[in-house]
């Protein structure tokens, strides 16, 4: 009940936030006013989170009503557990860095955070929600109040079109969602999630699938699978810094959530072929992210593509354990489970990280353009040390955080012989093959962009001066530290997250997963460990061996300092640096049958080379999936549009036919 | 010759057999195995040439321990050919300064002694206007086998026997 | 690959001795000049110091001065004064001492040539 009480406590002091926004629009004090209470907020939905996680599932409350259709009905699961302590975690750290980032309250920056604000307690909401209708209710908030927060920034086509990409494709999803409850309330004649999952048996096995396949599309709009990720790279640039934190870190989280909820909850036992659907559409999804985030420049859009590759990973993770549990393999199962909701948490974390500094790198270096920043971490040492941490835990290197879940689904995706089936076996093996690709491809895209910006020479003016006095720092260094904690102090989360899994599956892991204090067994005991604590304090000790040698076998004598060699170079010049394009280039031309490139080249004249005056040279991925899919798509729906247009006429009199011969028509049928 | 004087020229003596002692050892490393760094600051390239056939078969340096390394950081001889032109200083120091003591200059082809090209706009003239020459190797270009030679003064193992020729025949 | 080795074994080992033994070859190496005393006089001194490409040779007090560090072994100065230029024959020249490569040979003091 508890955990409840806390999100119920949340809700409250978000909305007084977002009241506060409105009503102290164009003060400060009124910024300052709605970023705490914002950050208390989630500090409430942290404690509420955990509370879940360590109590399990609660009674189902009905505040306000019977089990009328319409009425709240909210219920703490373990399952959205982890979730709720993720958005606790993202609201705190955004909450923290609201004020130095919007500097002024003017009026768009008021809407801005009450819809923020809003949009908090309507993911909470879809979180807390215990039934259907609660559900639909809050996610469909969810969506218009992130379609608001998207179009903040001064009416331009860019921001227009991410935005109503994000809404339409959110409108498409919301259809196939409501969908597949519909089927599922229909059969099972109940409209709570836990009497759902108590009566599944009473839905026929076709109409099952036919759910989880709607839910798996319509979640995965939202969650952003291949191909229906579409709005990610459109919508993200042109939010505002916070707001991209805020999708990325949390709201495709929430299509996640959804995935997992009919996945593990309402649906959980299913043949093989969903798990191996799941899986391959998650493996695809991480590869094709990671690809097209190493052909962009504009830093939130190879952010956006990173957050795709990574929800592919968490996806491929629970396809893999619905097809264990498929095979009879139920501690696989549920510790896929369990991996899949830790990178859940870890993504959030350094996902939102990134996004925030990405933010400050905006405002302090003017750009958004990788090839026009440099040097960044000398000018901004704390935002290039706060970085690092988020680029480590992204790349998965060990210690950090993102290296721990990774390890741990790798280990459960590695056990795939267990199954005994060879063509299972197989797929399972491709999958973690793909995922093996996505993560060399991720730690070569991320060393991309972490070191064009921040290493190396300023290539433009601006970059050459930024500085980041007055630029946000509290809340992305508070992520770092979460980052590190949850690396360190894995085993303790792992306890915790043990726990709501049991919940959930009703497999208890703690015996199999953690035997000794703080070392790891990831799925079977005779096949690999480690601690992700010793780890950590190895590397640190390993750090002070060079640092000791040196000091014991130093020359004692005279020594002279002498510049880094650097073949003898008069100077050197920004231009003379790697670019982003160039430094992916490798892979560009690699898989360039994937990114299908366009080249444009002009001359001026076709004089010799050094004559021919100006060239212009142009190149860019194919967008396979908009060019393809999507305007074909629209294409026919606008087709369908003018052909059904003659219908509305305008003229008042064929409407009152159409009335008449319905009425007509429904006697027919009703006297039948 | 007073007191002290006797005591300053010991003091000296003493400190001319430890520099020739530390010669001797850094000769005795240096001629186990030297990496030695070519640098070229504008000559016509017949001393690269020249140079290059040295790792050739047909005198092999790496029989006698030598090696060539493109990096000063790992090298311990940088044998300089050209006239210095004024345009490479800046490199040529740079890379003296990037190669760890104990380290030693051949100089080598008549351009880099001084030979060829005066100083002018253009040039320094000879190779130690800019950087502190241990060995020279007149020629040009030299060949190999005075390239070897070279190399062999350079480390102590064969003796430097130029001074002793007059360059006039018919008398010694 | 086989064809370099069978030619290696024909032909044997073609590395040098060199400084071990001593090199044939290196008797046909160009090599800078030698002067000869008696058959320099003043006249001779100042064509051999004119005709120096590379300003090896000078006259500094009574001595003609030959650089040779300086010298590129062209031959000029033995195809303008055949009579008092002739081939050193050394090719171990290298030394550690700059002030060992400058020779300096005496120039007749006659006037008669």
């Amino acid at each position: 009940m508890s955990c409840l009480v806390a999100f119920g406590i949340a809700g409250g002091l978000w909305l007084a936030a977002a009241i506060a926004a409105i009503a102290g629009s164009r003060s400060r004090a009124g910024l300052l006013v709605c970023a705490a209470l914002s950050a208390a907020g989630g500090a409430a939905t942290v404690s509420g989170g955990i509370a879940t996680l360590l109590a399990g599932d609660t009674r189902l409350i009905s505040p306000g009503g019977t089990e009328v259709v319409g009425s709240l009905q909210l219920q703490g699961s373990s399952l959205a557990g982890i979730f709720a302590v993720l958005l606790g975690i993202v609201a705190v750290a955004i909450g923290l860095y609201i004020p130095r980032y919007h500097q002024k309250m003017s009026g768009g920056t008021a809407v801005y955070l009450c819809a923020y604000n809003l949009a908090l307690i309507a993911s909470l909401a879809v979180l807390a929600a215990g039934g259907v209708v609660t559900f639909l209710v809050a996610w469909e908030s969810m969506a218009l109040l992130c379609y608001l927060l998207i179009l903040r920034n001064p009416r331009s086509r860019p921001v227009a079109a991410g935005a109503f990409w994000f809404l339409a494709l959110s409108e498409v999803g919301f259809v196939l969602i409501v969908a597949a409850f519909a089927i599922l309330a229909v059969k099972t004649q109940s409209l709570q999630f836990a009497v759902i999952a108590a009566r599944i048996h009473r839905v026929p096995a076709d109409w099952r699938d036919t759910a989880y396949l709607l839910a798996l599309c319509g979640f995965g709009f939202k969650a952003g699978l291949v191909p229906l990720h579409v709005w990610l790279p459109a919508a993200h640039p042109v939010a505002p810094a916070d707001g991209s934190a805020f999708l990325s870190g949390l709201i495709v989280k929430l299509g996640v959530y959804g995935i997992a909820l009919f996945a593990f909850r309402l649906l959980p036992d299913g043949p093989a072929w969903r798990g191996i659907l799941t899986m391959g559409i998650g493996a695809l999804t991480a590869a094709v992210g990671i690809l097209y985030a190493l052909a962009e420049r504009d830093i939130k859009r190879f952010l956006a593509f990173s957050t795709v590759e990574n929800i592919g990973i968490i996806v491929t993770a629970f396809g893999a354990a619905m097809t264990f549990l498929a095979y009879g393999q139920r501690a696989l199962w549920a510790f896929l489970l369990l991996a899949g909701l830790y990178h859940v948490l870890n993504h959030g974390c350094y996902k939102t990280l990134l996004f925030l500094e990405a933010g400050v790198t905006e405002h302090a270096a003017g750009s958004r353009d990788m090839d026009r920043l440099g040097g960044l971490a000398r000018r901004m040492p704390r935002a290039g040390v706060i970085a690092f941490v988020g680029t480590l835990g992204i790349a998965a290197l060990p210690p950090l955080n993102g290296f721990v879940s990774e390890w741990l689904i790798f280990q459960g995706l590695f056990q795939g012989f267990r199954t005994h089936s060879h063509l299972v076996g197989i797929l399972i093996v491709v999958a973690a093959a793909t995922l093996g690709l996505t993560g060399g491809l991720a730690i070569y895209a991320f060393v991309r962009g972490y070191g064009i910006p921040y290493l190396g020479m300023p290539r433009t003016r601006q970059a050459a001066v930024a500085t980041e006095r007055a630029q946000p720092v509290t809340g992305p260094a508070l992520l770092a530290v979460v980052c590190v904690a949850l690396a360190v102090g894995a085993p303790v989360l792992l306890v915790a997250m043990a726990r709501a899994v049991r919940t959930v599956t009703g497999i208890g892991l703690r015996p199999i997963l953690l035997p000794g204090e703080l070392t790891v067994i990831p799925a079977h005991t005779d096949f690999s460990g480690f601690s992700p604590t010793y780890l950590t304090v190895f590397l640190l000790a390993v750090l002070i061996v060079p640092a000791l040698i040196y000091r014991a076998g130093r020359i004692r004598g005279q020594s002279a300092t002498v510049p880094v060699w650097d073949g003898g170079i008069v100077a050197f010049k920004p231009r003379m640096q790697y670019s982003a394009m160039t430094f992916s280039a490798p892979t560009r031309v690699t898989f360039a049958a994937f990114y299908r490139p366009a080249v444009s080249l002009e001359r001026a004249s076709d004089d010799p080379a050094g004559r021919s005056g100006p060239v212009h040279y142009e190149t860019a991925a194919t967008p396979v999936f908009e060019r393809y899919l999507y305007q074909p798509v629209i294409r026919a729906v606008e087709w369908l549009a003018d052909l059904v247009r003659p219908l509305q006429s305008g003229d008042v009199n064929l409407y009152l036919l159409y009335v008449f011969v319905a009425v007509l028509v429904a006697y027919l049928v009703a006297a039948v | 010759m007073t007191a002290s004087d006797a005591t300053q020229a010991g003091a000296a003596d003493e400190i001319a057999a430890s520099a020739t002692a530390l010669n001797r050892r850094v000769a005795a490393l240096f001629g186990r195995s030297l990496h030695i760094r070519t640098l070229d600051t504008g000559s016509c390239a017949a001393c690269e040439q020249e140079i290059r056939l040295l790792a050739a078969p047909h005198y092999d340096l790496q029989r006698l321990g030598f090696f060539f390394t493109p990096a000063p950081r790992h090298a311990d001889l940088l044998l300089v050919t050209g006239p210095m032109l004024r345009a490479f200083a800046l490199a040529a120091r740079k890379t003296y300064q990037a190669m760890p003591e104990p380290k030693l200059v051949v100089a080598t082809g008549a351009c880099a002694l001084g030979g060829v090209y005066q100083p002018d706009a253009f040039s320094y003239g000879s190779v130690d206007q800019v950087l502190p020459v241990d060995v020279w190797i007149p020629g040009c270009p030299p060949s190999p086998l005075a390239l070897l030679h070279g190399l062999m003064v350079a480390v102590d193992r064969l003796a430097a026997g130029v001074g002793s020729m007059s360059f006039s025949a018919g008398g010694e | 690959m086989p064809q370099w080795f069978l030619t290696g074994l024909r032909r044997g080992v073609v590395t040098t001795h060199y400084p071990a033994r001593r090199e044939p070859a290196a008797d046909d190496l160009p090599t800078p000049p030698a002067f000869r005393p008696e058959q320099l006089s003043q006249d001779r001194a100042l064509r051999l110091a004119e005709v120096c490409p590379s300003a090896a040779l000078a006259i500094a007090d009574g001595d003609l001065v030959f650089d040779v560090g300086k010298c590129t072994a062209c031959g000029r100065c033995r195809q303008a004064v055949p009579e008092a230029v002739t081939a050193s024959g050394g090719f171990e020249l290298a030394t550690g001492r700059r002030q060992d490569l400058v020779k300096r040979i005496p120039i007749l003091a006659s006037t008669a040539r």
